[in-house]
């Protein structure tokens, strides 16, 4: 019984309720229901309901919001499948593509770095793609990089630190060209700087969802 | 010596949007945001001021204490004696550490991040405000959970909490009604709410 209010609890609708505006609420309601049923992931979307409604974004572009949501999430988990089709797609591969994809990384560029390392979460490789192109690199020489420093044993965010590593080779006196940054950085593969760690005074635990 | 870029200068001056440099002078000035926070901090009271105080505190209980047995009682209980310790060098040392991690480490609020968490720093700039608070992803988007504090009122707000690793959106909220994407994040992605807006992106390291 418990359990069962527990469940009740931590379900989308009842994240929703009372936060999200009334007259958004049976159509994000069926966003998520559609999402369920599709197996993707509902967090993202009910993260951009509760967004839209913290910021007091008028109820026809919050459900738009959500809507696009989820439909990002379909591109998304298509890549996953074509990328990795020998595994069933997990939730956070999906939702890692779907972030991909807001930052306006090409669908394929996504797909061909999942494809290349299909056993590995691809969250961070995606991310450095993303910060590179960001950053005016070609996104072609990007993914080589990338792809060249996981062949360099490189894993996870330590791929970030690749990415931090080639804009500040960008930025160096004298003036690089985007190119010839990225040459440099593959010459120090695998040896990038790491970003070092934060040291604030004092550290709080997160007030968390529900709080 | 080294010569500091001018950019970087305008920006600590107040002089340049701190949004508007280079990444790597922005966490150049993020980096120096954070010293200076932690050279304003005034040291910990020193061990010498403590045992002074308590010295001045046991002369004037000895001079207020009351007569006869009461006052004798008293003063067995409260005059100070003297206690040899033997200590094996290694307590010691254990101690001296524990008392220095005491003094030196602010008072019970540190969080001790777990294997799959690391720790977000947020720095901003934000001269006059009443308020400044961090809304995301990681707190359900609600207001009120993670407030950023300015102790000594020079516009730089900054906070720190432990959240699980991975990638997290989020706003400053400024005096509860202005949103602001951390000019500090180097990492933006669309609200996707139709009006251009962006979140600043974190992503959370072990």
């Amino acid at each position: 019984m418990t359990l069962l209010l527990l469940l009740l609890l931590q379900s989308p609708h009842a994240r929703l309720e009372g936060r999200v505006p009334a007259a958004a609420l049976p159509v994000i309601d069926s966003l998520v229901a559609q999402a369920v049923a599709e197996s993707l992931p509902t967090e993202p979307l009910v993260q951009k309901a509760l967004e839209g409604s913290a910021k007091g974004i008028p109820v026809d572009r919050l459900v738009n919001g959500v809507r696009r949501g989820l439909v990002q999430l379909r591109d998304a988990r298509a890549i996953v499948t074509r990328a990795t089709p020998t595994r069933a797609a997990l939730d956070g591969d999906v939702a890692a593509v779907a972030a991909a994809l807001a930052r306006g990384l090409d669908p394929r560029l996504v797909e061909r770095l999942m494809a290349a390392t299909p056993a590995e979460p691809p969250g961070p490789v995606l991310h450095a793609a993303a910060d590179l192109v960001a950053h005016g690199f070609p996104a072609d020489s990007a993914a080589d990089l990338l792809r060249t420093a996981q062949r360099e044993g490189l894993r996870g965010t330590r791929l970030l630190d690749v990415a931090v590593a080639a804009s500040h080779e960008l930025q160096r006196e004298g003036g690089r060209t985007p190119l010839q940054a990225l040459a440099r950085v593959r010459a120090m593969l695998p040896n990038v700087p790491v970003a070092p760690p934060p040291h604030p005074r004092a550290v709080t635990r997160r007030a968390g969802p529900g709080s | 010596m080294t010569v500091i870029d001018p950019r970087l200068q305008e920006a600590l001056d107040g002089e340049r949007d701190p949004a508007t440099l280079p990444v790597g002078l922005r966490e150049a000035y993020v980096r120096l945001l954070a010293a200076t926070e932690l050279l304003r901090e005034p040291p910990a009271v020193s061990v010498a001021d403590r045992v002074m105080a308590e010295i001045r505190s046991d002369a004037a209980t000895s001079v207020t204490a009351p007569a006869g047995a009461a006052r004798r009682l008293t003063q067995w209980f409260t005059r100070p004696r003297a206690v040899t310790l033997r200590l094996r060098p290694a307590w010691t040392l254990a101690l001296a550490a524990a008392l220095a991690a005491l003094l030196l480490l602010p008072g019970g609020q540190a969080a001790v991040p777990g294997a799959e968490e690391g720790i977000a720093q947020f720095v901003g700039h934000f001269p006059g405000a009443r308020s400044v608070e961090v809304v995301g992803s990681f707190n359900d988007w609600r207001r009120g959970a993670l407030p950023l504090s300015d102790e000594d009122h020079d516009g730089i707000w900054h906070g720190a909490v432990v959240l699980p690793t991975g990638q997290h959106e989020y706003m400053f909220v400024v005096d509860g009604e202005r949103w602001v994407a951390d000019p500090l994040a180097g990492r933006y992605v669309d609200d996707g709410f139709g009006a251009g807006r962006q979140n600043a992106l974190l992503i959370v390291r072990p």
